[in-house]
């Protein structure tokens, strides 16, 4: 049995225990009486804050229980916010507004710490009630947008950022690179010059990187990193903390903050990106995972990415399904690398698609639950290594092109619902996803629609737990939960992640449903305004300015890449050399390809990487 | 009945967004539809080359991340080069093909743009009007390009119930090797893994490959084994894909006269590749080819599943392939005591296809290699 079969066992066993707790409170009067005086001090403490029509609320919004069963039902099936499970979020405040008016309690009790009660003999059942304390907030309150650009090449790309962050505390960039860069090939490679610059930047050096984040303060404690790429990521990675170093000098580098995205299951799965066979795909990544969790505790190697599995087609719960798995998969590799989990963990985050579809009500806090659970009770994670980060991505898919303005619509409903699961982050897409890369105009507009949500309305910024457990929305998490430990039994009857992979298993269910979807839009079974129903016949195509890259840019970067290739001849054949002899004799060879960066292009070692690994075997 | 279309797909180099191509495959299947996919991230030069091999009518393209205008252009330029002008290329992407590069697209040879929201029966309608064959098609002196439409020749009046004469064997020119086995047990990537070794160890060598996918008569077929012999995708290496219809046993109707005519074109290796067979298949008869390859997956289940295995009786070399599976030191030791029931001459490889330089590849790419022909009067040009 993989690991997959022992998080079912797991997740089935949390719910009989629950279930337990339930009948002891309501049975054990003992119990019963600790789980009501925790939850009377939990509301007692809670603080009320004042919105601006003067109303008070609590911070923080708990269901009206007060029966024993029901009150243990809550507090271990689906935890306060920042309490294992874990299903109502990862931390206690995620997007309140700092607290201004204080009318009783204050922030900072801990959730939990039971005073000691009249009968002294209930501290036991006291601290089993409270056995997860809530993690502490994070240090800074940072803005959860975080929009995803890249364009032409990196000078471009950082006049971008710097538009995009210009207002922000924080300085959270997210990187898209081009075509070329994402399947490792350099600029000046044959038959991809259209290419160089478009749908993202293009990297193919260490001073290309440098360029890209110009300006900023890379090991500033407001400042992160993302940088979506994964065939490549550990050379791009390399050449990321190689920049770094050129412009703060080495002590720079265990400030780093940021995430890459890496993930290579979900590459042979939805994306398309491998670029190396997969074994030895998992192996750099994991070369990689070891080295930057060791050295840069601030830094995510992985995110685990549903995105593209949803994008590709897949039902929520096959998105579900799979990116936990693999996230699984991930935690019995590095454990079996000898990696300890208290040094990985914490360090894995996630990376999910919000569309309209009823199941995104509630996949994201299902997915935190399974999460918690599995990571406690099969790998022995700590609290911060139970807790499911998240960043959303509202669905590209769901963006059509025709009248594409109700694209701004769809994506509100889809930020909605994002916020709605707690997501740590979000990307809300621009209206004219369909179309282009975002231009400024509807990118900006996809970055107010977030403001809008959470700084202009007050749905979000006075109470935590605003929109969690209606009726609904727990009938759609148990309709989930049960449907991705389904998934999770027919992987793991495969022979488990790594191997269901090999055998097309994800990969022939998603197109499937990808078809099933494409099919029911023709035959009306899945309305889309403007495509077909209400449709005002007119093919309205948007004014919109299309980024593309010029030609002159084009030349300008194969150029750099060439002037660059000279001057790093002979070192480059070195480092090379150093970096096979490593890779040949089964080493961690990221500290050679921290050098290889150095001197080498990323073309350079991908080509000699796939000298000795092979190249990758694409899937249909 | 009519002879199917064959229409060629595939996604530009540096390009992963295969979800609409893979929709619009099933789609034409679904619509009787032959389809040969050629994948994602594809080079013009491989998108043409494949197609003017497979003989198909026309080259659909999906492609999103931008550079369409000069990739179509580019395709159709080659095309042209080629002297495969007759081919018609076509393909969409979604709202990042606007209208007026549609246009422009069209006016540099492009004959439809499909934009989002064409229904998918829409689309396969389309191919259907458009892309049946019957074209006219200019006499070719190019040798791919002449010899594919030969190949297709004789595909269509097998499917017409004639049977194309058949030259004798006698005239073969290549070594014919014959890859068998169950579904599954690795003889496509094996055989883009030996044609890796001729690339690189012999410089000279051409090669054909014939692989087969199953259909059913009048009905479409995905072929889609260029999308994984990522190897094969050469000038040095002539592939055709053909789909059985409807024919049981691994092959199609039009198989044996193919192989005929294929192994007197100047190859040197013929390759062969059945459909996954059964255990009572016996595909290779009447001398169809002179060495016969059995893959072999160690998950065979039982030891007495082995004793119904004919293929073993009959093949040249045994691959056991997949050993890196826990089952198959087991499986290996199996299959050794059965093939001594066989009292000849059989040689038993273990290989782990997946993985690149693997020893029992290069062991069994020397078999290939070392044996003599049976009776071709094949040479190998690097020997
Ligand atoms: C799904 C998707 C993805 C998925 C792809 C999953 C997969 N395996 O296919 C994921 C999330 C992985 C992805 C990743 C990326 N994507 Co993307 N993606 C999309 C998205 C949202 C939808 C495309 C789609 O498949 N639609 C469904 C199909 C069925 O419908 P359709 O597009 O309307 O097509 C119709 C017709 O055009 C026609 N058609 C299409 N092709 C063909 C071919 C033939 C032969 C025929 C007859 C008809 C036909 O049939 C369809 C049905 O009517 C678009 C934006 C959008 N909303 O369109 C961006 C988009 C295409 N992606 C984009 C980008 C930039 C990327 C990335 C490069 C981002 C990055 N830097 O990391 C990566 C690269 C991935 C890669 N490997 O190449 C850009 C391209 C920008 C540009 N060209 O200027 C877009 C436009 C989004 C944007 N605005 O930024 N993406
Ligand atoms: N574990 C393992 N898988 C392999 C090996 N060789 C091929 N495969 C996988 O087996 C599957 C089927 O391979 P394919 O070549 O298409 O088999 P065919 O149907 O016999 O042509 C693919 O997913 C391959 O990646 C191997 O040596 N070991
Ligand atoms: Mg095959």
């Amino acid at each position: 049995m993989s690991k997959l079969g022992a998080v079912v066992e797991a997740v089935e066993k949390h719910g009989l225990f629950v279930l337990e707790q339930v009948k002891g409170a309501r049975s054990d009067e003992k119990f019963a009486h600790a789980v009501t005086e925790r939850w009377n001090k939990i509301k007692a403490e809670t603080p009320i804050a004042k919105a601006p029509t003067g109303l008070p609320l609590p911070r923080f919004a708990l269901p009206e229980i007060d029966e024993p069963g029901e009150i243990a039902r809550y507090l271990f099936g689906e935890g306060l916010p920042g309490e294992f499970p874990y299903l109502n979020g990862a931390y206690r405040e995620m997007y309140l507004e700092p607290l201004r008016e204080i009318e009783t309690g204050s922030y900072g009790v801990r959730a939990g710490r039971a005073a000691k009660s009249p009968n002294g003999s209930s501290e036991a059942v006291a601290a089993r009630v409270s056995r997860a304390k809530a993690p502490e907030r994070p240090p800074l309150q940072e803005e959860p947008t975080r929009l995803f650009s890249g364009l032409m090449l990196a000078e471009d790309t950082n006049k971008r950022f710097h538009f995009l962050s210009a207002h922000q505390r924080s300085k959270r960039l997210s990187t898209a690179f081009d075509g070329p860069t994402l399947y490792g090939i350099d600029s000046d490679a044959d038959g991809v010059f259209g290419k160089i610059g478009e749908g993202g930047v293009a990297v193919d050096t260490v001073e290309d990187m440098v360029r890209l984040y110009d300006g900023f303060e890379l090991g500033a404690p407001n400042f992160s990193a993302s940088m979506t790429i994964s065939g490549p990521a550990p050379i791009i990675m390399a050449m990321y903390i190689a920049a770094a170093k050129r412009r703060f000098g080495p002590k720079v580098v265990p400030n780093l903050r940021g995430t890459i995205q890496a993930d290579i299951f979900k590459e042979v799965q939805a994306q398309n990106e491998t670029i190396f066979p997969t074994e030895a795909s998992l192996r750099f990544l994991c070369d990689m995972i070891e080295w930057t969790t060791a050295n840069m505790p601030r830094w995510y190697p992985v995110s685990i990415s549903g995105y593209h599995i949803g994008e590709a087609g897949a039902t929520p719960v096959q998105q579900a399904a799979y990116t936990l798995s693999n996230g699984f998969a991930y935690a019995e590799m590095l454990t079996a690398r000898g990696v300890p989990v208290a040094q990985f963990a914490p360090r894995l985050s996630f990376f999910l698609d919000c569309g309209l579809d009823v199941e995104y009500i509630a996949l994201a806090r299902v997915s935190r639950k399974i999460w918690a659970i599995g990571m406690r009770d099969v790998f022995g994670a700590n609290a911060r290594g139970q807790m499911f980060k998240l960043h959303t991505q509202t669905s590209g898919r769901s963006l059509i092109a025709a009248e594409f303005k109700n694209n701004l619509t769809r994506t509100a409903a889809e930020l909605m619902l994002a916020y709605m699961n707690g997501t740590n982050s979000c990307h809300s897409n621009s209206a004219d996803e369909p179309f282009t890369t975002p231009s400024e105009e509807w990118i900006r507009l996809a970055a107010h629609g977030q403001a809008i949500l959470l700084e202009e309305s007050g749905i979000f910024k006075h109470t935590m737990n605003m929109l969690s457990g209606s009726p609904g929305m727990k009938a759609v998490e148990r309709a989930v939960e049960k449907a991705i430990l389904d998934e999770f039994r027919e992987i793991e009857s495969l022979g488990g992640v790594l191997a269901a992979v090999e055998n097309r298993y994800q990969r022939s269910q998603i197109q499937n449903a990808a078809h099933r979807y494409e099919q029911q839009i023709y035959d009306g079974t899945r309305p889309i305004v403007g495509l077909n129903r209400y449709r005002n016949g007119a093919d309205e195509m948007p004014e919109i300015e299309l980024a593309r890259t010029p030609r002159a840019k084009q030349k300008l970067q194969v150029e750099r890449l060439k002037k660059f290739k000279k001057k790093n001849a002979e070192k480059s054949k070195r480092a090379l050399d150093k970096l096979a002899t490593v890779v040949e004799r089964g080493e961690n060879c990221f500290p050679a390809l921290l050098e290889a960066v150095e001197v080498c292009s990323l073309g350079q070692i991908t080509g000699r990487l796939q000298e000795i690994v092979g190249r990758f075997r694409p899937m249909v | 009945m009519p002879s199917s279309i064959r229409i060629l797909t595939a996604v530009p180099i540096c390009d992963g967004h295969d979800s609409a191509i893979n929709t619009i495959n099933l789609e034409f299947i679904r619509h009787g539809i032959e389809v040969v996919y050629l994948g994602f991230h594809r080079y013009v030069g491989d998108i043409v080359r494949a197609a003017i091999q497979e003989d198909v009518t026309a080259i659909g393209i999906s492609s999103y991340n931008g550079g369409h205008i000069e990739f179509f252009a580019d395709v159709v330029r080659q095309l042209k080069k080629k002297g495969a002008d007759n081919i018609a290329v076509f393909g969409g992407g979604g709202g990042t093909i606007t209208h007026d590069d549609a246009r422009e697209m069209k006016r540099k040879g492009v004959d439809q743009i499909f934009f989002a929201g064409t229904s998918l029966t829409e689309m396969a309608d389309y191919v259907r009007r458009q892309y049946a064959k019957g074209g006219k098609r200019r006499a070719s002196s190019k040798p791919d390009l002449a010899l594919a439409r030969k190949l297709s020749e004789i595909e269509d009046a097998a499917a017409k119930g004639r049977k194309h004469r058949t030259p004798n064997t006698e005239c073969r020119t290549s070594k014919v090797i014959g890859f068998t086995g169950p579904g599954g047990a690795g003889k496509t990537t094996l055989i883009d893994e030996i044609v890796l070794r001729f690339l690189q160890r012999k410089p000279k060598t051409r090669i054909a490959i014939l692989s087969h996918d199953p259909s059913v008569i009048g009905e479409g077929a995905l072929l889609g084994d260029r999308a994984m012999m990522i190897n094969s995708q050469d000038d040095r290496v002539f592939m055709r894909s053909m789909a059985t219809r409807g024919q049981a046993g691994g092959l199609s109707p039009a198989t044996e006269s193919c192989l005929a005519l294929l192994a007197r074109s100047g190859f040197d290796y013929v390759i062969i590749e059945t459909v996954g067979t059964g255990q009572e298949a016996l595909p290779f008869r009447n001398n169809l080819v002179d060495q016969t390859v059995l893959v072999m997956n160690p998950d065979y289940g039982a030891r007495l599943q082995l004793q119904k295995i004919v293929m073993l009786d009959v093949a040249d070399i045994v691959v056991v392939n997949k050993t890196d599976l826990e089952r198959a030191k087991a499986a290996l030791s199996e299959i050794e005591q059965r093939l001594t029931q066989n009292k000849r001459k059989q040689q038993v490889v273990a290989t782990v296809a997946k993985r690149h330089r693997d020893p029992g590849v290069d062991e069994l790419f020397e078999l290939i290699t070392k044996a003599p022909s049976s009776r071709a009067k094949s040479r190998d040009p690097d020997a």
